[in-house]
Protein backbone atom coordinates (compact mmCIF):
# COMPACT_ATOMS: atom_id res chain seq x y z
CA UNK A 1 0.00 0.00 0.00
CA UNK A 2 2.76 2.39 0.96
CA UNK A 3 4.52 1.81 -2.31
CA UNK A 4 1.34 2.42 -4.27
CA UNK A 5 0.61 5.60 -2.34
CA UNK A 6 3.99 7.16 -2.89
CA UNK A 7 4.37 6.43 -6.58
CA UNK A 8 5.83 9.70 -7.86
CA UNK A 9 4.62 9.27 -11.41
CA UNK A 10 1.03 8.74 -10.34
CA UNK A 11 1.18 11.73 -8.02
CA UNK A 12 2.58 13.89 -10.77
CA UNK A 13 -0.19 12.86 -13.15
CA UNK A 14 -2.79 13.71 -10.51
CA UNK A 15 -1.61 17.18 -9.54
CA UNK A 16 -0.19 18.27 -12.88
CA UNK A 17 -3.42 19.58 -14.43
CA UNK A 18 -4.15 21.70 -11.38
CA UNK A 19 -0.63 23.00 -11.05
CA UNK A 20 -0.38 23.79 -14.76
CA UNK A 21 -3.63 25.72 -14.63
CA UNK A 22 -2.43 27.63 -11.61
CA UNK A 23 0.85 28.48 -13.29
CA UNK A 24 -0.73 29.43 -16.58
CA UNK A 25 -3.76 31.39 -15.39
CA UNK A 26 -2.57 32.86 -12.10
CA UNK A 27 1.19 32.71 -11.52
CA UNK A 28 2.42 33.62 -15.00
CA UNK A 29 0.12 36.64 -15.30
CA UNK A 30 1.25 37.89 -11.89
CA UNK A 31 4.89 37.62 -12.94
CA UNK A 32 4.10 39.39 -16.18
CA UNK A 33 2.34 42.13 -14.20
CA UNK A 34 5.39 42.62 -12.03
CA UNK A 35 7.49 42.94 -15.18
CA UNK A 36 5.20 45.42 -16.96
CA UNK A 37 4.79 47.34 -13.70
CA UNK A 38 8.39 48.47 -14.14
CA UNK A 39 7.82 49.80 -17.68
CA UNK A 40 6.13 52.75 -19.31
CA UNK A 41 4.39 50.49 -21.82
CA UNK A 42 1.27 52.07 -23.29
CA UNK A 43 -0.21 48.86 -24.63
CA UNK A 44 1.36 49.03 -28.07
CA UNK A 45 4.67 50.03 -29.60
CA UNK A 46 7.96 50.07 -27.76
CA UNK A 47 8.59 50.74 -24.11
CA UNK A 48 11.35 51.36 -21.59
CA UNK A 49 12.16 50.09 -18.14
CA UNK A 50 11.55 52.91 -15.70
CA UNK A 51 12.26 51.27 -12.37
CA UNK A 52 9.95 52.18 -9.51
CA UNK A 53 8.56 55.28 -11.25
CA UNK A 54 5.04 53.76 -11.50
CA UNK A 55 4.99 52.83 -7.85
CA UNK A 56 6.19 56.28 -6.83
CA UNK A 57 3.38 57.82 -8.87
CA UNK A 58 0.89 55.43 -7.36
CA UNK A 59 1.60 56.62 -3.83
CA UNK A 60 0.74 60.19 -4.76
CA UNK A 61 -2.20 59.20 -7.00
CA UNK A 62 -5.34 60.71 -5.48
CA UNK A 63 -7.66 58.44 -7.43
CA UNK A 64 -6.00 55.35 -6.01
CA UNK A 65 -6.65 56.80 -2.56
CA UNK A 66 -10.30 57.36 -3.44
CA UNK A 67 -10.55 53.79 -4.69
CA UNK A 68 -9.22 52.41 -1.43
CA UNK A 69 -11.48 54.71 0.56
CA UNK A 70 -14.48 53.49 -1.41
CA UNK A 71 -13.54 49.89 -0.71
CA UNK A 72 -13.36 50.74 2.96
CA UNK A 73 -16.75 52.47 2.81
CA UNK A 74 -18.23 49.43 1.10
CA UNK A 75 -16.74 47.08 3.67
CA UNK A 76 -18.19 49.23 6.47
CA UNK A 77 -21.53 49.23 4.65
CA UNK A 78 -21.47 45.45 4.39
CA UNK A 79 -20.50 44.96 8.02
CA UNK A 80 -22.67 47.64 9.62
CA UNK A 81 -25.78 47.49 7.42
CA UNK A 82 -25.97 44.34 5.33
CA UNK A 83 -24.76 41.80 7.85
CA UNK A 84 -26.76 42.92 10.90
CA UNK A 85 -29.89 43.00 8.73
CA UNK A 86 -29.07 39.60 7.26
CA UNK A 87 -28.39 38.10 10.67
CA UNK A 88 -31.59 39.47 12.19
CA UNK A 89 -33.65 38.38 9.20
CA UNK A 90 -32.13 34.92 9.42
CA UNK A 91 -32.98 34.70 13.12
CA UNK A 92 -36.56 35.87 12.50
CA UNK A 93 -36.92 33.43 9.63
CA UNK A 94 -35.74 30.61 11.85
CA UNK A 95 -38.30 31.56 14.51
CA UNK A 96 -41.14 31.69 12.00
CA UNK A 97 -40.73 28.12 10.77
CA UNK A 98 -43.29 26.35 8.66
CA UNK A 99 -44.02 26.91 5.02
CA UNK A 100 -43.10 30.56 5.01
CA UNK A 101 -39.51 29.69 5.78
CA UNK A 102 -38.77 28.09 2.46
CA UNK A 103 -40.62 30.72 0.49
CA UNK A 104 -38.80 33.66 2.04
CA UNK A 105 -35.42 32.00 1.83
CA UNK A 106 -35.99 31.43 -1.85
CA UNK A 107 -37.17 34.99 -2.50
CA UNK A 108 -34.26 36.57 -0.64
CA UNK A 109 -31.72 34.64 -2.63
CA UNK A 110 -33.11 35.31 -6.12
CA UNK A 111 -31.16 38.55 -6.77
CA UNK A 112 -27.98 36.53 -6.24
CA UNK A 113 -28.55 34.22 -9.18
CA UNK A 114 -29.15 37.12 -11.56
CA UNK A 115 -26.23 38.35 -13.62
CA UNK A 116 -24.46 41.48 -12.46
CA UNK A 117 -25.01 42.81 -15.96
CA UNK A 118 -28.78 42.69 -15.45
CA UNK A 119 -28.58 43.96 -11.87
CA UNK A 120 -26.41 46.94 -12.83
CA UNK A 121 -28.62 48.03 -15.73
CA UNK A 122 -31.76 47.40 -13.72
CA UNK A 123 -30.54 49.75 -11.00
CA UNK A 124 -29.47 52.28 -13.59
CA UNK A 125 -33.12 52.37 -14.56
CA UNK A 126 -34.28 52.42 -10.95
CA UNK A 127 -32.14 55.53 -10.42
CA UNK A 128 -33.20 57.03 -13.75
CA UNK A 129 -34.35 60.64 -13.23
CA UNK A 130 -37.13 60.41 -15.85
CA UNK A 131 -38.94 57.14 -15.22
CA UNK A 132 -36.92 55.58 -12.41
CA UNK A 133 -38.62 53.60 -9.69
CA UNK A 134 -36.94 55.46 -6.85
CA UNK A 135 -38.07 58.90 -7.90
CA UNK A 136 -41.58 57.56 -8.50
CA UNK A 137 -41.64 56.20 -4.98
CA UNK A 138 -40.53 59.59 -3.66
CA UNK A 139 -43.32 61.21 -5.69
CA UNK A 140 -45.84 58.81 -4.20
CA UNK A 141 -44.78 60.06 -0.78
CA UNK A 142 -45.15 63.69 -1.85
CA UNK A 143 -41.54 64.39 -2.78
CA UNK A 144 -40.45 66.24 -5.93
CA UNK A 145 -38.93 63.14 -7.40
CA UNK A 146 -36.36 64.74 -9.66
CA UNK A 147 -33.26 63.74 -7.75
CA UNK A 148 -30.18 62.96 -9.78
CA UNK A 149 -28.84 59.99 -7.83
CA UNK A 150 -25.57 59.88 -9.72
CA UNK A 151 -24.51 63.33 -8.60
CA UNK A 152 -20.82 63.43 -7.65
CA UNK A 153 -21.77 63.59 -3.97
CA UNK A 154 -24.45 60.92 -3.87
CA UNK A 155 -23.18 58.51 -6.53
CA UNK A 156 -21.07 56.47 -4.14
CA UNK A 157 -24.09 55.92 -1.87
CA UNK A 158 -26.17 54.90 -4.86
CA UNK A 159 -23.52 52.31 -5.71
CA UNK A 160 -23.29 51.08 -2.12
CA UNK A 161 -27.04 50.55 -1.93
CA UNK A 162 -26.98 48.35 -5.03
CA UNK A 163 -24.12 46.23 -3.70
CA UNK A 164 -25.65 45.86 -0.26
CA UNK A 165 -28.98 44.91 -1.82
CA UNK A 166 -27.46 42.40 -4.22
CA UNK A 167 -25.39 40.52 -1.65
CA UNK A 168 -28.04 40.46 1.06
CA UNK A 169 -29.44 37.01 0.21
CA UNK A 170 -26.04 35.38 0.26
CA UNK A 171 -25.21 36.68 3.73
CA UNK A 172 -28.70 35.81 4.94
CA UNK A 173 -28.38 32.24 3.72
CA UNK A 174 -25.06 31.67 5.47
CA UNK A 175 -26.31 33.10 8.77
CA UNK A 176 -29.49 31.08 8.38
CA UNK A 177 -27.51 27.84 7.96
CA UNK A 178 -25.41 28.77 10.98
CA UNK A 179 -28.50 29.37 13.12
CA UNK A 180 -30.01 26.08 11.98
CA UNK A 181 -26.92 24.31 13.25
CA UNK A 182 -27.47 25.61 16.78
CA UNK A 183 -28.75 22.90 19.10
CA UNK A 184 -32.48 23.57 19.74
CA UNK A 185 -32.09 22.20 23.26
CA UNK A 186 -30.32 25.45 24.15
CA UNK A 187 -33.35 27.47 23.12
CA UNK A 188 -35.67 25.20 25.07
CA UNK A 189 -33.53 25.65 28.15
CA UNK A 190 -33.62 29.40 27.68
CA UNK A 191 -37.41 29.39 27.38
CA UNK A 192 -37.73 27.33 30.55
CA UNK A 193 -35.51 29.84 32.31
CA UNK A 194 -37.93 32.53 31.21
CA UNK A 195 -35.67 34.35 28.74
CA UNK A 196 -37.54 36.35 26.10
CA UNK A 197 -36.79 36.30 22.40
CA UNK A 198 -34.43 39.25 22.41
CA UNK A 199 -32.34 37.97 25.33
CA UNK A 200 -32.19 34.55 23.70
CA UNK A 201 -30.91 36.15 20.50
CA UNK A 202 -28.29 38.22 22.33
CA UNK A 203 -27.17 35.58 24.81
CA UNK A 204 -27.40 32.37 22.77
CA UNK A 205 -27.63 33.01 19.04
CA UNK A 206 -25.03 35.76 18.77
CA UNK A 207 -22.23 34.12 20.81
CA UNK A 208 -22.70 30.76 19.09
CA UNK A 209 -22.68 32.44 15.68
CA UNK A 210 -19.33 34.09 16.30
CA UNK A 211 -17.30 31.84 13.98
CA UNK A 212 -19.86 32.22 11.18
CA UNK A 213 -19.88 35.99 11.66
CA UNK A 214 -16.10 36.07 11.49
CA UNK A 215 -15.99 34.12 8.24
CA UNK A 216 -18.70 36.34 6.81
CA UNK A 217 -16.95 39.55 7.83
CA UNK A 218 -13.69 38.37 6.27
CA UNK A 219 -15.47 37.56 3.05
CA UNK A 220 -17.27 40.92 3.09
CA UNK A 221 -14.06 42.90 3.44
CA UNK A 222 -12.39 40.95 0.66
CA UNK A 223 -15.32 41.23 -1.70
CA UNK A 224 -15.42 44.97 -0.99
CA UNK A 225 -11.77 45.18 -2.02
CA UNK A 226 -12.31 43.11 -5.15
CA UNK A 227 -15.46 44.92 -6.26
CA UNK A 228 -15.46 45.72 -9.95
CA UNK A 229 -18.31 44.47 -12.15
CA UNK A 230 -21.20 46.42 -10.70
CA UNK A 231 -19.29 49.67 -10.55
CA UNK A 232 -17.91 49.16 -14.05
CA UNK A 233 -21.42 49.01 -15.50
CA UNK A 234 -23.21 51.36 -13.12
CA UNK A 235 -20.95 54.40 -13.07
CA UNK A 236 -17.58 53.25 -14.40
CA UNK A 237 -16.01 55.14 -11.53
CA UNK A 238 -17.66 58.45 -12.35
CA UNK A 239 -18.69 61.18 -12.04
CA UNK A 240 -15.14 62.40 -11.72
CA UNK A 241 -13.56 59.50 -9.90
CA UNK A 242 -15.99 59.61 -7.01
CA UNK A 243 -17.07 55.96 -7.30
CA UNK A 244 -13.73 54.54 -8.39
CA UNK A 245 -12.64 51.09 -7.17
CA UNK A 246 -9.16 49.64 -7.51
CA UNK A 247 -9.92 46.92 -10.04
CA UNK A 248 -11.92 49.31 -12.19
CA UNK A 249 -9.20 51.92 -12.00
CA UNK A 250 -6.42 49.60 -13.16
CA UNK A 251 -8.61 48.46 -16.03
CA UNK A 252 -9.30 52.05 -17.08
CA UNK A 253 -5.66 53.04 -16.83
CA UNK A 254 -4.58 50.14 -19.03
CA UNK A 255 -7.29 50.08 -21.68
CA UNK A 256 -8.71 53.64 -21.71
CA UNK A 257 -5.82 55.85 -20.65
CA UNK A 258 -3.27 53.62 -22.44
CA UNK A 259 -1.03 53.39 -19.40
CA UNK A 260 -0.70 49.63 -19.49
CA UNK A 261 2.48 49.64 -17.42
CA UNK A 262 0.91 51.81 -14.75
CA UNK A 263 -2.21 49.60 -14.73
CA UNK A 264 -0.04 46.57 -14.04
CA UNK A 265 1.73 48.37 -11.22
CA UNK A 266 -1.69 49.03 -9.66
CA UNK A 267 -2.47 45.35 -10.17
CA UNK A 268 0.65 44.28 -8.28
CA UNK A 269 -0.11 46.56 -5.34
CA UNK A 270 -3.74 45.40 -5.48
CA UNK A 271 -2.69 41.75 -5.15
CA UNK A 272 -0.38 42.57 -2.26
CA UNK A 273 -3.17 44.45 -0.46
CA UNK A 274 -5.61 41.54 -0.94
CA UNK A 275 -3.09 39.00 0.35
CA UNK A 276 -2.19 41.18 3.32
CA UNK A 277 -5.80 41.83 4.28
CA UNK A 278 -6.79 38.15 3.99
CA UNK A 279 -3.85 36.96 6.04
CA UNK A 280 -4.29 39.78 8.55
CA UNK A 281 -8.00 39.15 9.11
CA UNK A 282 -7.42 35.42 9.50
CA UNK A 283 -4.77 36.12 12.12
CA UNK A 284 -6.99 38.52 14.02
CA UNK A 285 -9.94 36.15 14.06
CA UNK A 286 -8.32 32.77 14.40
CA UNK A 287 -5.73 33.35 17.04
CA UNK A 288 -7.80 33.29 20.22
CA UNK A 289 -9.62 30.15 19.07
CA UNK A 290 -6.50 28.34 18.05
CA UNK A 291 -4.71 29.35 21.18
CA UNK A 292 -7.55 27.84 23.17
CA UNK A 293 -7.37 24.64 21.15
CA UNK A 294 -3.64 24.37 21.66
CA UNK A 295 -4.07 24.99 25.39
CA UNK A 296 -6.71 22.28 25.59
CA UNK A 297 -4.46 19.87 23.76
CA UNK A 298 -1.63 20.61 26.17
CA UNK A 299 -3.88 20.05 29.18
CA UNK A 300 -5.14 16.80 27.71
CA UNK A 301 -1.61 15.61 27.07
CA UNK A 302 -0.70 16.41 30.65
CA UNK A 303 -3.73 14.56 31.97
CA UNK A 304 -2.80 11.56 29.90
CA UNK A 305 0.71 11.67 31.24
CA UNK A 306 -0.59 11.68 34.83
CA UNK A 307 -2.97 8.78 34.35
CA UNK B 1 -53.81 33.93 31.18
CA UNK B 2 -53.10 31.25 28.65
CA UNK B 3 -55.30 33.06 26.21
CA UNK B 4 -53.43 36.30 26.73
CA UNK B 5 -50.18 34.51 26.08
CA UNK B 6 -51.56 32.95 22.93
CA UNK B 7 -52.67 36.35 21.77
CA UNK B 8 -49.25 37.76 22.46
CA UNK B 9 -47.45 35.02 20.56
CA UNK B 10 -49.92 35.50 17.72
CA UNK B 11 -49.07 39.16 17.63
CA UNK B 12 -45.31 38.62 17.63
CA UNK B 13 -45.79 36.11 14.85
CA UNK B 14 -47.74 38.73 12.93
CA UNK B 15 -44.98 41.30 13.41
CA UNK B 16 -42.36 38.78 12.30
CA UNK B 17 -44.36 38.08 9.16
CA UNK B 18 -44.60 41.78 8.37
CA UNK B 19 -40.85 42.27 8.83
CA UNK B 20 -40.06 39.33 6.58
CA UNK B 21 -42.57 40.47 3.99
CA UNK B 22 -41.04 43.94 3.93
CA UNK B 23 -37.57 42.52 3.33
CA UNK B 24 -39.01 40.27 0.64
CA UNK B 25 -40.64 43.24 -1.08
CA UNK B 26 -37.36 45.16 -1.06
CA UNK B 27 -35.53 42.19 -2.55
CA UNK B 28 -38.08 41.23 -5.16
CA UNK B 29 -39.98 44.37 -6.13
CA UNK B 30 -37.25 45.70 -8.46
CA UNK B 31 -37.59 42.46 -10.41
CA UNK B 32 -41.37 42.70 -10.54
CA UNK B 33 -40.95 46.25 -11.77
CA UNK B 34 -38.51 45.01 -14.41
CA UNK B 35 -40.92 42.43 -15.77
CA UNK B 36 -43.83 44.86 -15.63
CA UNK B 37 -42.01 47.58 -17.58
CA UNK B 38 -40.75 45.04 -20.10
CA UNK B 39 -44.33 44.37 -21.17
CA UNK B 40 -45.24 48.00 -21.80
CA UNK B 41 -44.50 50.19 -24.78
CA UNK B 42 -41.71 52.72 -24.49
CA UNK B 43 -44.11 55.67 -24.36
CA UNK B 44 -45.92 54.25 -21.39
CA UNK B 45 -42.78 54.13 -19.25
CA UNK B 46 -42.86 57.82 -18.39
CA UNK B 47 -45.52 57.63 -15.73
CA UNK B 48 -45.37 58.61 -12.12
CA UNK B 49 -47.04 55.39 -10.97
CA UNK B 50 -44.98 52.58 -9.53
CA UNK B 51 -46.29 49.94 -11.92
CA UNK B 52 -47.84 50.22 -15.34
CA UNK B 53 -50.87 48.44 -16.62
CA UNK B 54 -49.98 48.31 -20.31
CA UNK B 55 -52.83 48.96 -22.77
CA UNK B 56 -51.75 46.00 -24.84
CA UNK B 57 -49.11 43.62 -23.62
CA UNK B 58 -46.07 44.15 -25.82
CA UNK B 59 -44.78 40.65 -26.47
CA UNK B 60 -42.94 42.20 -29.38
CA UNK B 61 -40.37 43.53 -26.93
CA UNK B 62 -39.41 39.99 -26.12
CA UNK B 63 -39.27 38.94 -29.76
CA UNK B 64 -36.86 41.80 -30.45
CA UNK B 65 -34.82 40.91 -27.38
CA UNK B 66 -34.73 37.25 -28.36
CA UNK B 67 -33.64 37.86 -31.95
CA UNK B 68 -31.42 40.93 -31.71
CA UNK B 69 -29.92 39.90 -28.38
CA UNK B 70 -28.58 36.68 -29.95
CA UNK B 71 -30.30 35.00 -27.04
CA UNK B 72 -30.06 31.41 -28.28
CA UNK B 73 -26.42 31.60 -29.36
CA UNK B 74 -25.29 33.22 -26.12
CA UNK B 75 -27.37 30.85 -24.02
CA UNK B 76 -25.83 27.89 -25.83
CA UNK B 77 -22.32 29.31 -25.27
CA UNK B 78 -23.02 29.93 -21.60
CA UNK B 79 -24.31 26.41 -21.07
CA UNK B 80 -21.45 24.82 -23.00
CA UNK B 81 -18.65 26.82 -21.37
CA UNK B 82 -20.07 26.51 -17.86
CA UNK B 83 -20.82 22.83 -18.28
CA UNK B 84 -17.27 22.11 -19.43
CA UNK B 85 -15.83 24.26 -16.67
CA UNK B 86 -17.82 22.38 -14.03
CA UNK B 87 -16.73 18.97 -15.34
CA UNK B 88 -13.07 20.01 -15.49
CA UNK B 89 -13.13 21.63 -12.07
CA UNK B 90 -14.69 18.55 -10.48
CA UNK B 91 -12.26 16.07 -12.06
CA UNK B 92 -9.13 18.13 -11.51
CA UNK B 93 -10.04 19.02 -7.94
CA UNK B 94 -10.77 15.41 -6.98
CA UNK B 95 -7.45 14.27 -8.44
CA UNK B 96 -5.47 17.04 -6.78
CA UNK B 97 -7.29 16.66 -3.47
CA UNK B 98 -6.58 12.93 -3.39
CA UNK B 99 -2.93 13.43 -4.24
CA UNK B 100 -2.43 16.19 -1.68
CA UNK B 101 -4.47 14.71 1.09
CA UNK B 102 -4.13 10.93 0.84
CA UNK B 103 -0.88 10.20 -0.92
CA UNK B 104 2.53 10.44 0.68
CA UNK B 105 5.08 12.77 -0.82
CA UNK B 106 7.23 15.58 0.45
CA UNK B 107 5.74 18.53 -1.38
CA UNK B 108 2.07 17.71 -0.79
CA UNK B 109 1.61 20.49 1.74
CA UNK B 110 3.38 23.03 -0.41
CA UNK B 111 1.44 22.20 -3.57
CA UNK B 112 -1.85 22.29 -1.70
CA UNK B 113 -1.01 25.70 -0.26
CA UNK B 114 0.06 26.92 -3.67
CA UNK B 115 -3.21 25.87 -5.27
CA UNK B 116 -5.24 27.37 -2.43
CA UNK B 117 -3.40 30.69 -2.85
CA UNK B 118 -5.66 31.31 -5.80
CA UNK B 119 -8.47 32.05 -3.31
CA UNK B 120 -6.73 35.23 -2.27
CA UNK B 121 -5.70 36.55 -5.68
CA UNK B 122 -8.14 39.14 -7.06
CA UNK B 123 -9.33 37.90 -10.45
CA UNK B 124 -9.38 41.36 -11.93
CA UNK B 125 -5.70 41.92 -11.33
CA UNK B 126 -4.99 39.19 -13.89
CA UNK B 127 -7.13 40.80 -16.59
CA UNK B 128 -4.33 42.92 -18.02
CA UNK B 129 -1.51 40.35 -18.16
CA UNK B 130 -3.82 37.53 -19.25
CA UNK B 131 -5.06 39.66 -22.12
CA UNK B 132 -1.46 40.04 -23.23
CA UNK B 133 -0.73 36.33 -22.84
CA UNK B 134 -3.84 35.24 -24.71
CA UNK B 135 -3.22 37.60 -27.58
CA UNK B 136 0.39 36.43 -27.83
CA UNK B 137 -0.72 32.81 -27.95
CA UNK B 138 -3.62 33.55 -30.28
CA UNK B 139 -6.15 32.40 -27.73
CA UNK B 140 -8.33 35.50 -27.75
CA UNK B 141 -11.73 34.87 -29.26
CA UNK B 142 -11.45 31.14 -28.59
CA UNK B 143 -13.30 29.10 -26.01
CA UNK B 144 -10.00 28.58 -24.15
CA UNK B 145 -9.78 32.25 -23.23
CA UNK B 146 -12.81 31.73 -21.00
CA UNK B 147 -12.46 28.10 -20.04
CA UNK B 148 -8.91 28.34 -18.69
CA UNK B 149 -9.41 31.24 -16.27
CA UNK B 150 -12.87 30.01 -15.23
CA UNK B 151 -11.49 26.62 -14.28
CA UNK B 152 -8.34 28.05 -12.71
CA UNK B 153 -10.20 30.48 -10.48
CA UNK B 154 -12.84 27.96 -9.42
CA UNK B 155 -10.24 25.32 -8.61
CA UNK B 156 -8.97 26.61 -5.22
CA UNK B 157 -12.40 26.62 -3.62
CA UNK B 158 -13.22 23.25 -5.17
CA UNK B 159 -9.98 21.77 -3.89
CA UNK B 160 -10.69 23.14 -0.44
CA UNK B 161 -14.17 21.61 -0.36
CA UNK B 162 -13.01 18.28 -1.74
CA UNK B 163 -10.23 17.88 0.81
CA UNK B 164 -12.52 18.76 3.70
CA UNK B 165 -15.05 16.14 2.53
CA UNK B 166 -12.40 13.56 1.82
CA UNK B 167 -11.35 13.66 5.47
CA UNK B 168 -14.61 11.95 6.39
CA UNK B 169 -14.03 8.94 4.12
CA UNK B 170 -12.47 6.07 6.08
CA UNK B 171 -9.06 4.92 4.86
CA UNK B 172 -9.98 1.28 5.49
CA UNK B 173 -12.10 1.27 2.35
CA UNK B 174 -9.07 2.09 0.26
CA UNK B 175 -6.94 -0.45 2.05
CA UNK B 176 -9.43 -3.14 1.13
CA UNK B 177 -9.39 -1.95 -2.48
CA UNK B 178 -5.61 -2.09 -2.56
CA UNK B 179 -5.72 -5.65 -1.26
CA UNK B 180 -7.99 -6.51 -4.15
CA UNK B 181 -5.39 -5.11 -6.50
CA UNK B 182 -7.00 -1.79 -7.41
CA UNK B 183 -4.75 0.89 -8.92
CA UNK B 184 -4.81 4.48 -7.73
CA UNK B 185 -6.90 5.73 -10.63
CA UNK B 186 -9.54 3.09 -10.02
CA UNK B 187 -9.58 3.91 -6.33
CA UNK B 188 -10.14 7.57 -7.10
CA UNK B 189 -12.79 7.26 -9.76
CA UNK B 190 -14.61 4.11 -8.70
CA UNK B 191 -14.42 4.24 -4.92
CA UNK B 192 -13.79 7.80 -3.78
CA UNK B 193 -15.74 9.74 -6.40
CA UNK B 194 -19.11 8.04 -5.79
CA UNK B 195 -18.74 8.77 -2.09
CA UNK B 196 -18.12 12.45 -2.74
CA UNK B 197 -21.51 12.92 -4.41
CA UNK B 198 -22.75 15.71 -2.15
CA UNK B 199 -19.50 17.63 -2.31
CA UNK B 200 -19.41 17.26 -6.08
CA UNK B 201 -22.87 18.79 -6.17
CA UNK B 202 -21.67 21.65 -3.97
CA UNK B 203 -18.60 22.27 -6.11
CA UNK B 204 -20.66 22.12 -9.29
CA UNK B 205 -23.20 24.62 -7.97
CA UNK B 206 -20.59 27.06 -6.68
CA UNK B 207 -18.60 26.87 -9.92
CA UNK B 208 -21.71 27.34 -12.00
CA UNK B 209 -22.98 30.30 -9.96
CA UNK B 210 -19.59 32.02 -10.01
CA UNK B 211 -19.01 31.67 -13.72
CA UNK B 212 -22.51 31.87 -15.17
CA UNK B 213 -22.73 35.60 -14.58
CA UNK B 214 -19.11 36.46 -15.29
CA UNK B 215 -18.57 39.00 -18.05
CA UNK B 216 -15.47 41.02 -17.20
CA UNK B 217 -13.04 38.40 -18.54
CA UNK B 218 -15.36 37.57 -21.39
CA UNK B 219 -15.55 41.16 -22.56
CA UNK B 220 -11.78 41.56 -22.27
CA UNK B 221 -10.74 38.37 -24.05
CA UNK B 222 -13.48 38.13 -26.69
CA UNK B 223 -14.25 40.33 -29.67
CA UNK B 224 -16.50 38.37 -31.98
CA UNK B 225 -19.87 37.01 -30.92
CA UNK B 226 -18.77 33.42 -31.50
CA UNK B 227 -18.19 32.48 -27.84
CA UNK B 228 -19.88 35.36 -26.06
CA UNK B 229 -22.02 34.41 -23.09
CA UNK B 230 -25.45 35.40 -21.90
CA UNK B 231 -24.60 38.68 -20.11
CA UNK B 232 -23.62 40.06 -23.52
CA UNK B 233 -27.24 40.07 -24.61
CA UNK B 234 -27.71 42.87 -22.10
CA UNK B 235 -24.35 44.58 -22.60
CA UNK B 236 -24.67 44.87 -26.36
CA UNK B 237 -28.30 45.82 -26.33
CA UNK B 238 -27.99 49.07 -24.45
CA UNK B 239 -25.98 50.53 -27.30
CA UNK B 240 -28.19 49.17 -30.04
CA UNK B 241 -31.55 50.20 -28.58
CA UNK B 242 -30.33 53.10 -26.50
CA UNK B 243 -33.65 54.96 -26.67
CA UNK B 244 -36.05 52.03 -26.76
CA UNK B 245 -36.18 51.44 -23.04
CA UNK B 246 -38.99 48.90 -23.02
CA UNK B 247 -37.00 46.51 -25.21
CA UNK B 248 -34.03 46.94 -22.88
CA UNK B 249 -36.24 45.93 -19.99
CA UNK B 250 -37.31 42.88 -21.98
CA UNK B 251 -33.77 41.75 -22.76
CA UNK B 252 -32.84 42.07 -19.11
CA UNK B 253 -35.81 40.01 -17.98
CA UNK B 254 -35.08 37.44 -20.67
CA UNK B 255 -31.41 36.96 -19.76
CA UNK B 256 -32.22 36.75 -16.07
CA UNK B 257 -34.91 34.15 -16.68
CA UNK B 258 -32.87 30.93 -17.19
CA UNK B 259 -30.92 31.30 -13.95
CA UNK B 260 -33.99 32.27 -11.95
CA UNK B 261 -36.04 29.37 -13.36
CA UNK B 262 -33.30 26.86 -12.65
CA UNK B 263 -32.91 28.29 -9.18
CA UNK B 264 -36.61 28.00 -8.40
CA UNK B 265 -36.68 24.42 -9.69
CA UNK B 266 -33.55 23.30 -7.85
CA UNK B 267 -33.90 25.73 -4.99
CA UNK B 268 -33.45 23.15 -2.23
CA UNK B 269 -30.28 21.64 -3.69
CA UNK B 270 -28.76 25.01 -4.53
CA UNK B 271 -29.49 26.41 -1.09
CA UNK B 272 -27.90 23.37 0.49
CA UNK B 273 -24.91 23.53 -1.84
CA UNK B 274 -24.25 27.21 -1.27
CA UNK B 275 -24.68 26.87 2.46
CA UNK B 276 -22.29 23.93 2.61
CA UNK B 277 -19.78 25.64 0.38
CA UNK B 278 -19.89 28.87 2.30
CA UNK B 279 -19.72 27.35 5.76
CA UNK B 280 -16.82 25.08 4.87
CA UNK B 281 -15.10 27.72 2.75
Amino acid sequence: MKKLYSNKLVILSLVLPGVLLFVFAILAPICLSVYYGFTDYSGMGSYQMIGFENYRNLFTDKTFGIALRNSLLLAVGFICIQHPLALITAAVLDKLGGRGENFFRCVYFIPNVISVAVIAYLWKFIYNPDFGLLNNILKAFGGRGDTNWFDSKTAIWAVLIVLIWHGFGWGMLIYYTGIKNIDPVLYEAATIDGANQITTFLKITLPLMKPVIQVNVTMAVISALKQMETVYLLTNGGPGNSTQFTANYLYQQAFKAFRYGYGNAIGVVFIIICLAVTVGLNKVFEEPEERKLKKRKRIRAKAKGVS
Amino acid sequence: MEQAEKKKSGMTKGILWIVLLMVAVIQIFPLVWLVDFSLASSNELFTSGLLIIPKTIQWGNYVKAFVDGHFLLYLKNSILINGLAVILVVIISIMAAFACYRMRWKLSGFVKMLLLMGLMIPIHATLLPNYKIYSMLGLTDTIWALLLPYVAFSLPQALFLMTSFMESIPVELEEAAVMDGCGIYRIIFQIITPMLKSSIATVAIMTFLNNWNEFMMASTYLNSPKWKTLPFSVLEFTGQYSSNYAVQFAVMALTAAPAVLVYILLNKHITKGVAMGAVKG
